[in-house]
């Protein structure tokens, strides 16, 4: 799937396909219109097919954990079960993505190839704080187009200099929001209290991984589709790494 | 599909007291009824005893909050000066305006406390920039409704800025327990002529 | 291909100099003479009406131009090109400023703006400079807030109102600029334009002194004028705008609270003929 993506022409910030088009304004709501007797979507506020991936992020003492499901899905079909949803940034950030199929790689590799070349122009890299606003001004912009990118994400990175751990929860529609530990998705409904109860921001790597099993088995009595497991990376100020991680725990359900 | 202004949820209140100035806000930021952050402040300050208060759709209090980012230090930059809040207000209100047929789904609220005059102003907007002048208070968010009532029997002329703190935290906080999108903790300015208070209220975290 | 040939009139020589302002700089200089001073309270602009025939009408004439209830000009060089800025700086200060804030620029402001204006003529394609130099007065009313009465005795015993506001964006009070077709601007506490500047300017400054008010500054115009005058000076040949108290006569009503008069406006004939027999 992604190196079908490959192909498709990378879309920096100078080239003028997407953005520089017509500028025709948007349906949306007006204020006086409360009421959704409008079936066309106001500013894209319903995502189109988003599909709920499973995408989890934590914050520990100095480091930032991130999870996302492996499985692509097209309806109730897995057309894959080794699907990557992470994208390293720089050296010290990772981005969690998933949403609608097309628009999330577009928008990843998109992000991807600006966060580079700044990093490659000026020879130094951006700081978490620094991603998460570029990455929401150019979600925002997407946003009142013709065609609006539907994306959820995480950010997740460590500042190299205060070697503080960041994550920040986006969606779709670029609310931007500095958290603790955050997921996306039907995640969210079944691992925000287990993290609400059980986090705490100066635990270690261990801890954290403990907890992120407790997440993920939690998903696993509880949903209903399989996710085909988690890909888990972790961001340190030595970088991101891949963690080995036991998906196939089998959890007795409730 | 509800509304924009109430899909994440906030609140933000504004009042005058003698030779003061109050605006406070909530923290939540929510997706209908989750709740995503309880960090997420919607005040913004433009000036020495200027603040922008802005509720209603979360990327557009990002944007728009943002944008008068810009606009402000451009107008400081070339003016040498900082903007009056009366001065912002007709800056919010004309920019509000620009988009009246695609607005940011907000709704503003201006505090602040005249260089010039010494005298409090605050004022309100609906999201295309009609502007809402008050002496009293100005009342904005999902819990908007609440706060009428709360402010409507609080508020009374001329508190001092202890006083006016004490009736504005507690105005806020009465407002958002009674809303299920707002709460989760406050933020409060007392802005006086030459002195800014800030303080954060805990408020109930559930 | 046609913006080919639209590029900038004005191009380096050589040496540096941008030979089409030089020019430019020709034709103010071969204009009729204007001046500005400065005071306490107030500005004057002045000017010679000059009428190439006696059977133009003098009325219809006019150098002087409103351009915000505080602001107005004055021009050297050629009347069309003038014309054409007066649009633009009333024009910018709406667009630019009051449909934004709901209030008129700062006079530095606008001098920034209509700066702004002349240099692009200088840089843009097919385009010429503008063959004026511009006096703009103003007056704002300041950031900093009154620190109670200033109150100076002067020699004779009688109590001075002195605003303490000497000009500027922050203390308020009076400001007077000129602007050159270059789009450099400067401020003065008073100056001339025009075909008889240098000998205006050395006029003025034997006769300006400092905390000259608004009163002095108008017979000092006057005067420095008749140096520099061709023809007869009456009420018919001479023109003259004043920054002062704030004119509510003007507003063409009264009894509302907070509304102020232009403290900009242009003599009457019959005002300017009484200052001259007083001369």
């Amino acid at each position: 799937m992604t190196q079908h993506r490959a192909a498709l022409r990378l879309r920096l910030a100078s080239s003028s396909s997407r953005h520089s088009s017509s500028t025709r304004p948007v349906t949306l709501f007006l204020p006086s219109s409360s009421s959704s007797s409008s079936p066309s979507s106001p500013l894209h506020l319903s995502a189109k097919r988003i599909i709920d991936y499973v995408l989890l992020g934590i914050t520990g003492k100095d480091f930032v954990l991130m999870a996302a499901s492996k499985a692509a899905m097209r309806g109730p079909t897995i057309l894959k079960a080794e699907d990557d949803k992470t994208r390293q940034l720089n050296k010290h950030n990772l981005m969690i993505y998933s949403g609608e199929a097309g628009d999330t790689v577009q928008f990843a590799e998109y992000i991807n190839a600006n966060i580079s070349l700044y990093s490659m122009r000026n020879d130094s890299e951006l700081r978490p704080e620094a991603v998460a606003n570029f990455v929401r001004s150019e979600l925002a912009r997407s946003l009142r187009s013709r065609n609006a990118y539907s994306v959820n994400l995480l950010l997740g990175g460590v500042d190299p200099i205060s070697e503080k751990p960041h994550l920040y929860w986006m969606d779709y529609l670029a609310s931007l929001a500095p958290v603790p530990y955050a997921a996306h998705g039907y995640a969210q409904y079944y691992c925000l209290s287990t993290l609400d109860k059980h986090h705490h921001p100066d635990i270690t790597l261990e801890q954290g991984l403990k907890l992120l099993t407790m997440c993920t088995d939690e998903l696993k009595r509880r949903l209903p589709i399989d996710y085909k497991g988690v890909l888990v990376k972790v961001v340190t100020k030595d970088g991101v790494k891949v963690l080995d991680f036991d998906n196939d725990r089998i959890v007795k359900s409730a | 599909m509800s509304s924009p202004f109430d899909i994440n949820g906030g609140a933000c209140v504004a009042m005058v007291g003698k030779d003061c100035v109050a605006i406070a806000c909530d923290l939540r930021l929510g997706m209908q009824a989750l709740t995503v952050s309880n960090n997420f402040p919607k005040l913004f300050n433009f000036g020495p005893s200027t603040f922008l208060g802005l509720t209603g759709l979360a990327t557009d209090v990002s944007t728009v909050s943002d944008l008068f980012r810009y606009k402000v230090n451009m107008y400081r930059l070339r003016e040498e000066r900082n903007i009056a809040p009366q001065t912002l207000a007709n800056l919010v209100s004309s920019s509000l305006y620009e988009k009246r047929f695609g607005p940011f789904f907000v709704s503003p609220v201006v505090a602040g406390v005249n260089y010039t005059t010494g005298k409090p102003f605050i004022c309100g907007f609906d999201s295309i920039g009609c502007i809402d002048f008050a002496k009293d208070f100005i009342v904005s968010g999902t819990a908007s409704e609440q706060l009428f009532g709360t402010c409507e029997g609080l508020w009374e002329p001329d508190m001092s800025p202890d006083d006016l703190f004490e009736t504005i935290s507690q105005a806020l906080l009465s407002a958002v327990d009674r809303d299920a999108l707002s709460g989760w903790g406050a933020q409060v300015y007392i802005i006086e002529k030459d002195k800014v208070t800030k303080r954060l209220l805990k408020g109930r975290q559930d | 291909m046609a913006d080919r040939y639209s590029f900038s009139l004005t191009t380096f020589s050589p040496s540096g100099k941008l030979v089409q302002i030089e020019y430019a700089l020709n034709a103010v200089n071969s204009g009729v003479t204007a001046l500005g001073i400065k005071a306490t309270n107030g500005i004057v602009l002045a000017t010679e009406k000059k009428s190439s025939s006696p059977l133009i009408d003098p009325p219809s004439l006019s150098k002087i131009s409103l351009i915000t209830p505080d602001i107005g000009m004055v021009y050297a060089g050629m009347g069309p090109d003038y014309r054409v800025l007066v649009d633009k700086a009333r024009k910018v200060s709406h667009t630019g400023y009051k449909r934004i804030y709901n209030e008129y620029p700062p006079t530095r402001i606008l001098v920034q703006d209509v700066a702004r204006v002349v240099q692009e003529a200088t840089q843009s394609g097919g385009v010429r400079p503008y063959g004026v130099s511009l006096l703009i007065a103003g007056w704002d009313e300041g950031v900093e807030p009154d620190s109670g009465d200033v109150q100076q005795i002067d020699e004779d015993g009688e109590p001075k109102k002195a605003t303490g506001k000497t000009g500027g964006i922050m203390k308020g009070g009076p400001s007077l600029y000129q602007v050159d077709p270059s789009g450099s601007y400067y401020p003065w506490k008073a100056t001339a334009i025009g075909k008889h500047a240098t000998s205006a300017k050395t006029f003025l400054e034997k006769r300006y002194t400092e905390g000259l008010e608004l009163e002095d500054a108008i017979h000092i115009a006057l005067l420095t004028l008749k140096e520099t005058i061709e023809g007869e000076m009456n009420g018919d040949t001479i023109e003259i705008g004043i920054v002062g108290p704030p004119a509510d006569h003007l507003l063409g009503y009264e009894g509302v609270e907070c509304s102020q008069g232009p403290r900009f406006r242009k003599l009457t004939k019959e005002e300017i003929e009484d200052y001259l027999t007083n001369l």
